[in-house]
């Protein structure tokens, strides 16, 4: 029946996995976020606000959703109040695209170039936040947003050719095209034997290097210096504005973090692989959340504990480890995961 | 009723500091930075130092109030969102402290912006700092909150 | 083997000629000469020549009646030098020396703002010290100023919406790191000229924290100004009080004994351990290493609850008075102090290796801001950061005070003159420190620990100086013979350090400027008093 197609595609959307599900995990990941950073700087974190602060993450936002809301005198409005929720929104977006409990959140929606979709959304979504800078009609926060635009624009570069490694080794040729499959499905489909990280695992180092670097966190934390430009592009905002603010950059980390289990650590389920269930109620679709879920946390830990180790860096060093180090080091990791490719796929016998 | 005790559940649970040296000679400073400090460590509170007046929710000031600095602690309480507090921190910033009367000391702080909790000391130990946060943040328990006041006029020093 | 008063009459003999005033020593090491105007930059002048460390430690106007006595006190030879010039009130004018050494720059400007003295060569408008509002022509360290009422003050704030670019070079962006900003603890204005992302210039301006402790000083007691002096700077308290303490001791001419001494010595020691973990804590904040700053500061809780146990107090330590010291120390808190301080020993090598090694350390900060040793040398930079650049000064070794005469340290100097060397002083700093106390507890004399002082002090003058943790300290005291002093003079190691940051700050990176400020270990509160 229609009507019943529909009411599961607004669950599915709406609910689990689709909406609902990812804010409670992007709060759940700030706690764990804090809660690593603090433990790592030998502090406890926060404690108080629910069990041992679990409930942090909300009382900030409930907190800067009631707060006075300004903006400067002399910017347009509009484009102010709009940015950080279209960066929010592009980056949810992108979410349902990538398989959580065994499909997509809209099930069904899987094709060829989804990996590009999702990668480009990224992007699409950092340049909102340059927007939303320079709309603050401040300098620290044009300093801050095109402090963004460089270092993920150029970061970019390494971040798709890595991303690229785990398609050659998924192997899948579409009949029609003649190309490889682009998409998370088939990646995770290809997992389902052994996860990629242990076939390519240079692969995955680097690209979590290039994920820090996307997510703007030490040592790249360059667009956040707090020292130098103040509150960055994030100055000027406040109340439920700061409020999506903060709450996209905490759904970027998570995003980058099932980005990272799809291509590298098996995508859903605690095996890997997938089915094509669709179901509400099914109750291994809801064993392969979990599996996801954690896998999720233990890169958040992951991403986290790096960023705890060392000191921001400059933005020219930046630029220059790009071009300097990621570039050939990315190249070279394409290459060799070709290699890989070949004998995994069984292209070429002894 | 049940939405207003949900949002004073989490300004008393998250409040965001900002902090200005308005004059001080930084012995309250570095006490107030060594809350963050593993040893006191407020981010067990929820409380987290925000670079910007906007982002914040209480200022904490130290020093007396100089001439040069009253008219710019001025517009940092001004630039901060509704609802909002002030803390002072120190004899200096409740009442001028040994330099009450020279040339070029306005006095305590609540000289030019209205305050909502005096912690005295040369400096305070850092416990008392978090006894007199503590407090500040039991009394938003009331029904009414302090501060509500909304437009420019935002400010009325005696 | 000639005196020190000796040496320095010969070459003014040799220099002047029938012109050569007398000296006048008024302490061992330290000698006061009077001359005419017109000859103060030839004398400057040949010092410089004679001895490549001679440097300008302060420039005092004291008021006295129709005239102003300007004071330059200079360190050559190896003490301090001071030249007396006396000036008309009607038309208080002198020659600048800036053109032979460019860091009596804001020396000079503060007498100009202050006391009404111009140099010409370096005149400037508005005001340096005062906030802008305060009228012209009224100078508040003048007895016979008249001060106007703080609301008069306050209610036409002058508010600068643009930030101002240097006249001519408008095309630079301009970039206010203004009053409040997290990188700086205390508010001070810096517009840093910016060209892309290359700094070409930097205009500060100074005296949000004037609290007009030397105009307050002239009106309360010595033992009420004991604790005004201490809240100049709430970080180096113990050195201004000390300082001071030494100023007025001299002019009474009381010996502070053994006991006493040894005790002071700890107390300042334990104040530069504190005071070098808590600016290397902050140079981890402030080039976005947060865990060093966390780690830090949990080591340097052990430091404060030394300092509380022995003085009663975490921060100002109300320990050092006229005479000596307050608190007596036991065989427990002897023992308690040197088990602790063996635990920070063990701490340290950590630190040690985190600055010689650790690659983000490293990238932020090798070669960052140099000053070189020609430019420390006539920039009249002291403390670590001089030591930093080669230039061998320690008022410890040099003008031994408390108890520095009898316990041998190492002097620890650098010749890298960048940021990371900066720091890396201060580590070795803390080494040499914690075997000083350990030394003076164990040589620990026996008797008594303060001696009482009269409340007047008779008619005379002193300087006296002490090496605070960022540098040099100095303190000019004139005594008329009542309760209060007719003058006192502070010299801040910060305030003749500022210039270094204006120098190096050409041509570095924006990006660059926190840890470059912030290896300098600048303290406004000490800047501005």
């Amino acid at each position: 029946m229609i009507m019943a197609i529909d009411l599961t595609l607004i669950y599915r959307v709406l609910v689990f996995p689709g909406f609902v599900f990812i804010f409670v995990l992007t709060m759940v990941c700030d706690w764990i976020s804090r809660k690593i950073r603090a433990h790592m700087e030998n502090r406890m974190g926060p404690m108080y606000t629910g069990y041992h602060g679990i409930l942090q993450p909300w009382a900030d936002f409930i907190k800067l959703l009631a707060k006075e809301s300004t903006s400067p005198k002399a910017t347009n409005k509009t484009i102010f109040k709009l940015m950080p929720l279209l960066s929010f929104t592009m980056i949810m977006v992108a979410m349902f695209f990538m398989p959580i409990d065994g499909s997509n959140v809209i099930p069904g929606s899987a094709f060829s170039g989804d990996l590009i979709l999702v990668l480009m959304l990224v992007t699409i979504a950092n340049f909102f936040l340059f927007l939303a800078g320079w709309s603050s009609n401040n300098p620290y926060s044009k300093l801050g947003g095109s402090r963004v635009l460089i270092q993920v624009l150029g970061y970019d570069i390494p971040f798709f050719l890595l991303a690229l490694t785990p398609v050659f080794l998924a192997g899948g040729v579409d009949p029609t095209t003649k190309i490889l499959v682009l998409s998370f499905t088939s990646i995770v489909q290809g997992q389902q034997s052994i996860w990629f990280v242990l076939l390519i695992p240079w692969s995955f180092i680097l690209f979590i290097i290039a994920m820090q670097a996307e997510l703007e966190k030490d040592p790249f934390d360059v667009p956040d210096a707090e020292t130098e430009i103040v509150g960055g592009l994030e100055t000027e905002y406040n109340g439920a504005s700061l409020a999506f603010l903060k709450l996209g950059k905490d759904v970027q980390v998570v995003l980058g973090a099932f980005i990272i289990v799809d291509l590298f650590l098996g995508g859903p389920g605690l095996a890997g692989g997938i089915t094509a269930t669709a179901g509400i109620l099914d109750f291994s679709a809801f064993l392969f959340t979990i599996g996801f879920v954690l896998k999720v946390v233990a890169v958040v830990v992951i991403i986290q504990y790096v960023a705890s180790l060392w000191a921001r860096a400059r933005i020219d060093q930046v630029l220059k480890w790009n071009w300097k180090y990621m570039m050939p080091l990315s190249i070279g990791a394409m290459v060799l995961s070709l290699l890989v490719a070949f004998f995994w796929n069984g292209l070429i016998h002894f | 009723m049940a939405k207003s005790s949900l949002v004073n559940w989490s300004r008393m649970k998250s409040p965001w500091i900002l902090h200005f040296n308005s004059g001080a000679c930084n012995g309250c400073d570095i006490e107030v930075v060594a809350l963050l400090t593993p040893r006191y460590d407020v981010e067990r509170f929820g409380i987290k130092l925000e670079p910007s007046p906007r982002h914040a929710d209480v200022l904490i000031t130290t020093g007396v109030v100089t001439t040069e600095c009253a008219d710019r602690l001025k517009r940092i309480y001004d630039q901060m969102p509704e609802p909002k507090f002030v803390v002072a921190i120190g004899a200096c910033a409740c009442s001028g402290g040994v330099f009450a009367g020279n040339y070029s000391v306005c006095g305590g702080v609540d000289k030019v912006v209205p305050v909502n909790a005096y912690i005295p000391g040369c400096p305070p130990k850092p416990e008392a700092m978090m006894d007199g946060v503590v407090k500040l943040l039991n009394s938003l328990k009331g029904p009414k909150t302090h501060g509500k006041r909304r437009g420019k006029d935002s400010s009325s020093p005696k | 083997m000639a005196s020190v008063e000796e040496k320095i009459q010969v070459h003014l003999n040799d220099q002047l000629g029938g012109d050569a005033p007398q000296v006048q020593p008024i302490a061992k090491g330290k000698v006061f000469i009077q001359v005419e105007p017109s000859l103060l930059k030839g004398i400057v002048k040949g010092l410089i020549e004679k001895d490549e460390l001679t440097g300008l430690i302060a420039i005092t106007g004291v008021d006295l009646g129709d005239t102003i006595e300007v004071m330059h006190h200079l360190r050559t030879m190896e003490t301090i030098f001071t030249i007396r010039t006396l000036v008309s009130k009607e038309n208080p004018e002198l020659e600048t020396i800036i053109d032979l050494l460019p860091g009596a720059n804001l020396h000079e400007k503060e007498v100009t703002d202050l006391m009404g003295v111009k140099f010409t060569g370096n005149l400037f408008d508005g005001h340096f010290l005062l906030s802008e509002a305060w009228p012209k022509d009224n100078f508040p360290l003048r007895k016979d100023a008249e001060i106007p009422s703080i609301d008069d003050l306050i209610k036409n704030p002058v508010v600068i919406d643009e930030p101002e670019s240097i006249p001519g070079e408008e095309k630079y962006l301009n970039i206010t790191i203004g009053p409040q900003h997290p990188a700086l603890l205390e508010p001070e204005r810096f517009q840093l000229h910016v060209e892309g992302e290359i700094v070409i210039g930097v205009t500060p301006r100074l005296g949000y924290v004037h609290r007009a402790v030397e105009k307050a000083c002239e009106s309360r007691t010595y033992m009420q100004d004991v604790y005004l002096v201490e809240r100049i700077c709430g970080i180096c308290n113990a050195c201004h009080v000390t300082t001071f303490c030494q100023s007025v001791e001299n002019i009474l001419g009381t010996e502070v004994p053994a006991r006493g001494r040894y005790l002071r010595t700890i107390a300042a020691e334990l104040n530069r351990i504190h005071s070098h973990m808590l600016l290397f804590g902050h140079a981890g904040l402030e080039i976005g290493f947060q865990t060093l700053f966390q780690y830090t500061w949990r080591d340097r809780e052990a430091v404060m609850d030394l300092i509380e146990i022995l003085t009663g107090n975490r921060v100002n330590m109300a320990y050092i008075t006229l005479g000596g010291v307050r608190r007596d120390v036991t065989d427990t808190l002897k023992d308690r102090i040197r088990t602790d301080l063996a635990k920070l020993e063990q701490r340290m090598p950590f630190y040690k290796n985190l600055y010689e090694n650790e690659l983000s350390l490293r990238a932020r900060l090798k070669g960052v801001g140099i000053i070189s040793r020609e430019d420390a040398l006539k920039l009249c930079v002291v403390g670590p950061v001089a030591r930093a650049s080669g230039v061998k000064i320690d008022v410890r070794k040099d003008d031994p005070y408390a108890a520095y005469d009898e316990i041998p340290f190492n002097i620890v100097t650098y010749n890298d003159c960048d940021s990371l060397a900066r720091l890396k002083i201060r580590v070795d700093e803390i080494y040499e420190s914690i075997h000083i106390i350990d030394y003076a507890l164990e040589h620990l004399p026996d008797g008594p620990i303060r001696v009482r002082v009269p409340r007047s002090v008779p008619a005379g003058e002193a300087v006296s100086r002490v090496e605070a943790p960022r540098g040099e300290l100095f303190y000019y005291v004139k005594a008329n013979g009542t309760q209060s002093p007719e003058r006192v003079k502070v010299r801040t190691p910060t305030f003749a350090n500022i210039l270094s940051f204006v120098h190096m700050a050409k041509g570095i990176n924006v990006a660059d400027v926190p840890p470059a400020f912030v290896s300098l270990d600048p303290c406004f509160s000490c800047t501005d008093r």
